[in-house]
């Protein structure tokens, strides 16, 4: 896929029209560590970076403080966040009741207004 | 996972022809995996669409959208700021994907831009094998991890049929005779005693919509009497 610059417009767009929900979310984050439990990935790894939190706050968290202002790499970045550490199962728990995967699927909408998404054809699945 | 392939050209044509507005919907979950319904083939189906009408009188706009997954409804909220201005959706999810979508926009016409083909496994970029039907009994336990649903072309429960030819079906001598293959495994394992157990006939009476709750979830949404 050839290197294009980032179009902040409609990332700002999905942020603006969910600023209310991401904002909640990441003022009510604890850095408790719960939602951990309930992500498989976590729990077959034990790598901090597929804790959920750790997950949304690195992705919409991200895009939402710099209002959508990143670069192509850190964009490409918060897209492996979404894609590889994050299958989107939904199963993930937050005991004050973010709804994470409503927030890791808004950074995907964001990814993929920039053309940036898992593809397949290029990197086999895993599972 | 799922498997589908794209629907041809021409049925798609067929379908959208009334219409002006036509919003193609992707989807990001199995269709995306098998490379027939994810993003990129939205972008590849709008190209094909647009090069097949360049020289008619058409007025037809195309947008895409692709959604984390169709067949979750909190997925297809975001296409609600769409479904005004749009005259027919074109879905590319599975069967599934494809209904919860026009029973979310029963006013809009939703068509199919792929065939659902199966439950199937990858076996390489491209390339997918079927191997499960869901058929909601499963008898791989005894019949050596073999699918005789899926894999026998007669769906046969009870051993090969007389049109077995060697180990090869009669349909095809590329395709390898599912109870053969069943009885060759469950010899090398010596649990040939498996398919020696008289058993209950499946109920294929019940292959009418199926609808489940989940052990643990019984509470939630099963009545009580």
């Amino acid at each position: 896929m050839a290197k294009k610059n980032i179009d902040t417009a409609p990332i700002q767009k999905i942020l603006k029209k969910n600023k209310r929900e991401i904002k909640l979310g990441l003022k009510v984050c604890a850095h408790c560590s719960l939602c951990a439990e309930s992500c498989f990935l976590y729990q077959a790894t034990k790598d901090p970076k597929y804790m959920p939190s750790y997950k949304f706050i690195n992705s919409i968290g991200r895009l939402y403080r710099k209002n959508g202002k990143l670069s192509r790499g850190e964009m490409t970045k918060i897209r492996d966040i979404v894609w590889h550490d994050c299958v989107l199962c939904s199963r993930c728990y937050c005991p004050f009741g973010i709804n994470i995967p409503s927030l890791i699927a808004l950074a995907r909408q964001a990814c993929r207004t920039q053309d940036l998404y898992r593809e397949y054809d290029k990197e086999p699945t895993e599972g | 996972m799922i498997k589908a392939k794209p629907k041809p050209l021409d049925e798609i044509l067929e379908y959208i022809q009334p219409y002006e507005n036509i919003l193609i919907v992707g989807c990001g979950g199995c269709v995306s995996v098998c490379l027939a319904g994810g993003q990129k083939e939205v972008n590849i189906l709008i190209t094909e669409l647009e090069f097949a009408l360049r020289d008619t009188q058409s007025n037809k706009q195309f947008k895409g959208y692709t959604v984390e997954r169709q067949c979750n409804e909190a997925f297809l909220t975001e296409i609600d700021e769409f479904a005004e201005e749009t005259d027919c959706m074109l879905s590319m999810a599975c069967g599934a994907g494809i209904q919860l979508l026009a029973e979310r926009y029963p006013h809009i016409p939703v068509f199919p831009a792929v065939n659902t083909i199966a439950i199937g496994v990858d076996r390489d970029i491209g390339l997918y094998e079927e191997r499960c039907r869901a058929c909601g009994e499963c008898v791989l336990a005894y019949t050596a991890g073999i699918c005789p649903v899926t894999r026998c072309a007669k769906g046969l429960f009870n051993g090969p049929c007389g049109g077995t030819q060697g180990d090869k079906c009669e349909i095809s001598p590329e395709i390898p005779c599912a109870w053969c293959e069943i009885y060759e495994r469950l010899k090398a394992q010596n649990r040939l005693e498996d398919i020696l157990k008289i058993r209950k006939p499946m109920e294929w009476r019940d292959q009418i919509q199926r609808k489940f709750v989940q052990k643990g979830y019984e509470k939630r949404y099963l009545k009580e009497d």
